[in-house]
């Protein structure tokens, strides 16, 4: 299966498109988006984030591409690659929510289906069982631990039903 | 008599399917405390919050907050031993009881099953209940066997203390509560410059993408090595402990480097300072024992004698 996300590689020879206001306005509602304007690229972001020396897209050009309206910013590495380390919000002289933000992007990148293949996978995990492993019940009893405690997992699935977690990306 | 505290034992995935020692040990640890921990009847995944966070905040918020209503019916807080189920259910524990238009909409979805969200019991990691409720001074009361001369490395993760200004926990920058905790044991801190960097597992960037995340861990390996080594790392976090333990095992297969580092829960590390036997909660059942057919470096943890006298 191919890879389809993180395609932004670079921004080398890269055209992109007129700046993209109604973009902009979209990641502004999102959580910690009021305050994407605040950003005056100091970088400090990127400096505290372990990922840095190995994504293509670093978190400070991310925020760049959010204010310049670049829909593209969907394809970058550092979306996905991101650690939810909280490094970046943390260290932010403007006290941007920089984490919270990504979350809502990842949030609008799954919608286009542009995900790494393994959450697809725990999607249906979580709707099947309830939970992302099985027990191993030898061991288990080995150390005299009474069985993990019974979940109905027709509950979860009406739950997940009502939130639509099977059809969120489009044309599901 | 005061009443015993009480506690629901949220489980999560990890710790009772894949390292079902770190659930021994703890139900050791909190009964030498005096600390009831209760059987969470109808628990899910939390959900984990790297995935599920990733997909839709409403439906990660229902998830979780199924999950929560389950102890607000029996009337006792959560306590859990994950720091991603701790960032789940704490977070939007906190999220639901400040953002009114989150909570109608979840309170729409749990309706459909006749549950509602009310905020009425708090969530915490067991650190939270070792720190506030016990207390280090009598943790140490309760250690009897000190791992005197044991090199101990210290892995703290992120999401019991991140982002600081809304968990309020710890200064994450220079945190001090895990290491209290774990200098307990009588084994001595070791500080190495990576401490404070994620395990590589976070987010699901282990999900995402297997190579990269392990090229953090090894990262971490290798400060500790510049440190001058450890005969254990220590986390409160069992996702970080499967990155570090089964890392090493993936690392060698993936980068050609052996590393040989014993990984423990807070609550094993605690389990043998209070005097349980590795066997009694099965530490060598560690996957990266059975993975590569070895097992806990006994001598270099100081409890060879111990072991082969129980074997």
């Amino acid at each position: 299966m191919a890879e389809n996300w993180g395609q932004l590689k670079s921004f080398e020879g890269k055209k992109f498109e007129a700046l993209d206001a109604e973009f902009t306005k979209e990641v502004s509602k999102l959580i910690g988006g009021q305050d994407l304007t605040a950003c005056f690229q100091c970088a400090k972001c990127s400096a505290g984030c372990p990922v840095s020396d190995k994504v293509n897209i670093q978190v400070h050009e991310l925020m760049r591409m959010l204010l310049f309206g670049f829909r593209e910013v969907l394809d970058t590495d550092m979306v996905w690659l991101c650690t939810t380390c909280y490094q970046c919000q943390q260290r932010c002289p403007q006290g941007i929510e920089i984490t919270d933000i990504i979350f809502g992007l990842k949030n609008m990148a799954f919608r286009k289906g542009i995900t790494p293949p393994g959450y697809v996978t725990s999607r249906k995990a979580l709707y099947d069982n309830g939970k992302l492993y099985e027990p191993t019940d030898w061991e288990r009893d080995d150390l005299a631990l009474p069985p993990v405690p019974h979940l109905d997992v027709a509950e979860t699935r009406k739950v997940l039903g009502k939130t639509g977690l099977m059809r969120l990306q489009e044309g599901e | 008599m005061s009443k015993r505290p009480a506690y629901y034992h949220f489980l999560g995935c990890i710790i009772p399917h894949r390292y079902p020692s770190i659930e021994k040990a703890t139900k050791l640890v909190f009964n030498d405390l005096g600390i009831d921990l209760l059987d969470m009847v109808g628990a899910s995944c939390c959900p984990a919050p790297g995935v599920f966070g990733s997909f839709d905040r409403v439906t990660w918020a229902t998830i979780a907050a199924r999950n929560l209503t389950i102890a607000e019916q029996g009337g006792h807080p959560i306590t859990t031993g994950c720091n991603g189920c701790f960032a789940s259910l704490w977070d939007s524990n906190h999220e639901l009881k400040e953002d009114e238009e989150l909570r109608a909409a979840v309170n729409r979805n749990l309706a459909d099953i006749g549950r509602e969200f009310k905020g009425t019991i708090e969530v915490t990691h067991y650190l939270d209940v070792l720190h506030d409720v016990v207390g280090t001074q009598k943790v140490k009361e309760h250690v009897t066997r000190p791992l005197n001369g044991v090199r101990m490395a210290l892995h703290p993760g992120c999401h019991w203390m991140r982002p600081k200004l809304v968990k309020k926990k710890d200064d994450s920058e220079r945190p001090h509560i895990f290491r209290e905790i774990c200098e307990t044991s009588g084994a001595k801190y070791v500080h190495y410059k990576d401490e404070l960097i994620c395990c590589g597992a976070g987010g699901a960037v282990r999900t995402a993408d297997l190579k990269t995340s392990l090229d953090f861990t090894k990262q971490k390996f290798d400060s500790i090595a510049a440190a001058g080594g450890a005969d254990v790392i220590v986390t409160p976090c069992p996702f970080c402990l499967l990155q570090l333990d089964t890392g090493q095992v993936e690392i060698q297969k993936l980068f050609g480097v052996e590393y040989k580092f014993d990984i423990m829960h807070v609550s094993e590390l605690l389990a043998l300072a209070f005097g349980h036997e590795p066997d009694e909660f099965g530490l060598a059942n560690h996957l990266q024992y059975s993975q590569r057919k070895t097992e806990p470096n006994w001598e270099r943890l100081n409890l060879r004698a111990k072991a082969k006298a129980t074997a």
